[in-house]
């Protein structure tokens, strides 16, 4: 534990993040195939940590506390796992969720496991013109502040989608590896620069 | 009946009362079945052929597909016409071709899709519709026919070229639209116009519009400015014409005056401008503004230049009018203003004091601040009119704003519409930060203190015995004073939350963001790594 808590006071490694800025991962999303076919309803029935309403959605939607996630288990044997924030929490939460399954008495196995999207956040502590940002990057970004307050920059490479705030908070979705999203946000820094609002003041 | 009896060819016939079969007169034979009678409209209804229109199937004239195009038009007349663009239904109904390969449609889908090319037809134009509006004609959500005007968009590869929402115009358009307005005279509408405009794009500078819903801030900005121009406005009877939420454009309202107070500050008497006589203020802090958009930055310098050479004549001038009796008329309300000094010079005291010349008095708004002050420093007499306790006086003297209604000039570029480049570089003089930046830095702050107040009670705990260390400071924000929750020894769950993070060597900054789970997951509950 005390390493871990180590980890968080390195510092920035300029190298990798030239802005000294590192976006906080905030949401994992993995796929795993169980590779049996489960009978929802029994799940259902034997695990407390469990929900299904066949009515609302067609999934077991289960939780566990540590780490703390929520999975929706198919009956396919198809299982999506997110709240992780990490790829390991999330690794390690699928495999928890899989060993459950086998409990209840199916033969589990944990194949292909894949992360299908992460979340990452940050804020650069300036205000941003976000209609000047549209204005001169109008083939990527969409701003319409009668539908969200919020610049909707769709980056291609890397193909992320970044939500900008006037404020300074931007929101990186859409990365498979944690390193997609550092790189986008290195790529979209010196652009929010360019934008940002002067902060003297008379 | 014009066929003759096809037995003895004469022509009089009478109808069988009970069967309804034409019997000939003279031979008395029943007549070949001839009687096809549509029986629309009873006996007088429309004569000749009935076509059948509207089944499937055999019989029917039209195909389905020529009653569905003929649906579709007339479904897009009628959505161009609730919307008022009737001129602009060619346009339309050509996007609605493309987009559906001449198909058109039906149904309630295809009413959202005409509202959507709509939309996208006059915003390339640079005469936006609003979303809410063209909801409301199509009978709609809003988030519905935002879809699909992006979709629209999209597939129409206009991403690269669509002009933006265009509030300037959105504003114009409500002040012509509305029907609190449609009884005024030309000039003032003009004017509320042009005023309106002006301070739409200050606001838009000030960030009051970024991120935000065009519309609420359009309708504080024409309630502010009619309000200037002494005409009451009801901001719900103008937010239910612009399809606003009323809560949203109190709170734009509210935000306007605050910017306006904020820009106020400049002003000499700025600290006693308060939200309450902003109203009367504003004309001062506008005049400020337009003065100072209409300056061009390589000129200001040379101008104050200028301006020191004329304020040797101010001075003696103010100190002089200030003599005359005329301190409450130009002291109390801190109502002087630099435009109000040069009337006051051209039109009064000019001839006897020989300053005719009022282009030599082209004040820059900080020259004049600085002489104004000088002026109090070296008249004292003057200094007790404009404290707070003139509060009584000045609700005396009523300050008519009908009275100064030379106060807008209406010259500077800002009351036309710019574009979003100039808009941008224009140097109005006073910039305020974006209200949601400015609420992320207070709460950073307080995050910061309870920071310090954690690391101070864990320091406390580990040297019990150390006298230096200080107890808890109860001077923190006023935050505090909202707490939910459990509170114990002013330390409620944020606190502890903190506490832990200190306790397992988060950094500061990490803190500062407030994502809380996310850390206490990642570097407290770390069971993750494997």
């Amino acid at each position: 534990m005390a390493d871990q808590g180590l980890e968080g006071s390195q510092p920035v490694d300029l190298q990798k993040h030239p802005s000294g800025i590192v976006p906080t991962l905030q949401n994992i999303v993995s796929t795993v195939n169980l590779d049996c076919k489960l009978d929802l309803k029994t799940i259902a029935l034997q695990a407390r940590n469990a929900e299904y309403n066949p009515k609302r959605f067609a999934a077991v939607i289960m939780r566990i506390r540590d780490p703390k996630t929520t999975a929706l288990i198919f009956a396919s044997g198809k299982m999506v796992c997110t709240g992780a924030k990490s790829e390991q929490q999330s690794k390690l939460a699928a495999r928890k969720y899989a060993r459950i399954i086998q409990k209840l008495g199916f033969p589990a196995k944990f194949k292909d496991f894949k992360i299908q999207n992460i979340v990452g956040s940050c804020d650069v502590k300036f205000p941003i013109r976000l209609e000047g940002l549209a204005y001169s990057h109008g083939a990527f970004s969409s701003y319409e502040p009668e539908l969200f307050p919020g610049l909707i920059y769709r980056m291609k490479q890397p193909k992320i989608v970044l939500l900008i705030f006037v404020s300074g908070k931007i929101v990186l979705t859409g990365a498979k590896v944690r390193d997609e999203t550092y790189t986008a946000f290195e790529n979209i820094y010196p652009v929010l620069t360019e934008f940002r609002k002067n902060q003297q003041c008379h | 009946m014009s066929s003759p009896c096809s037995y003895c060819n004469k022509t009089s016939f009478i109808r069988d009362d009970v069967s309804g079969e034409l019997i000939c007169s003279s031979c008395g034979g029943i007549q070949q079945f001839d009687q096809f009678d549509a029986q629309i409209g009873a006996i007088d209804g429309p004569q000749g052929t009935f076509i059948r229109v509207g089944t499937a199937g055999s019989g029917s004239l039209y195909s389905y597909k020529d009653r569905k195009l003929f649906a579709a038009q007339t479904t897009i007349e009628e959505v161009t016409y609730t919307l008022g663009l009737s001129s602009k239904s060619v346009d339309v109904r050509s996007m609605a071709s493309t987009i559906t390969e001449g198909e058109f449609g039906q149904g309630e889908w295809f009413r959202v899709l005409i509202g959507a090319c709509a939309y996208v037809v006059m915003r390339r134009e640079d005469r936006p519709l609003s979303m809410a509006e063209v909801a409301s004609a199509v009978g709609c959500d809003l988030y519905e026919i935002g879809r699909m005007i992006l979709r629209v968009v999209d597939f129409l590869n206009l991403r690269s070229d669509f002009p933006e929402f265009d509030i300037v115009h959105s504003l114009e358009r409500t002040i012509k639209n509305s029907r609190i307005f449609a009884s005024l005279d030309r000039g003032v509408i003009d004017r509320i116009r042009k005023q309106g405009v002006f301070l739409i794009q200050c606001a838009v500078k000030w960030f009051l519009s970024t991120g935000r819903r065009p519309l609420p801030l359009v309708v504080a900005v024409v309630v502010f400015v009619a309000e200037l121009n002494g005409i009451a406005v009801e901001m719900e009877e103008l937010a239910r014409e612009v399809h606003a939420k009323v809560s949203t454009c109190t709170t734009r309202y509210k935000e306007l005056l605050e910017t306006l107070v904020k820009v106020a500050q400049v002003l000499p008497w700025g600290k006693d401008v308060t939200v309450k006589n902003i109203v009367k203020n504003a004309p001062f802090v506008i005049q400020y503004l337009e003065r100072k958009a209409m300056l061009k930055p390589g000129v200001i310098q040379e101008k104050r230049k200028d301006l020191h050479r004329a304020a040797v004549d101010l001075e003696d001038v103010v100190a002089e009018c200030l003599r005359h009796d005329d301190e409450l008329e130009y002291g109390v309300d801190g109502v002087t203003s630099p435009k109000d000094l040069q009337y006051f010079l051209s039109e009064s005291k000019a001839n006897r004091l020989g300053v005719g010349d009022a282009d030599r008095l082209q004040v820059s708004p900080e020259c004049l601040s600085v002489l104004y002050k000088k002026f109090l420093d070296e008249n004292r007499c003057a200094e007790p009119l404009r404290g707070s306790g003139n509060a009584r006086k000045r609700r005396s003297f009523g300050f008519d704003l009908q009275q100064c209604t030379e106060w807008w000039d209406g010259k500077s570029e800002l009351s036309k519409k710019l574009l979003l480049k100039h808009l941008l570089e224009k140097d109005i003089g006073v910039e305020t930060m974006p209200p949601s930046f400015v609420n992320g830095q207070l709460k950073c702050k307080m995050r910061q203190e309870r920071i310090n107040a954690a690391k101070l009670r864990i320091k406390r705990i580990m040297h019990p015995l150390g006298a230096e260390i200080p107890g808890p400071s109860h001077s923190s924000c006023p935050e505090r004073r909202k707490r939910k929750g459990m509170v114990v020894d002013d330390v409620d769950w944020e606190d502890l939350v903190i506490e832990t993070l200190v306790l397992h060597q988060v950094k500061d900054e990490e803190i500062e963001t407030g994502h809380y789970n996310t850390l206490l997951d990642l570097h407290v509950f770390n069971s993750g790594i494997v």
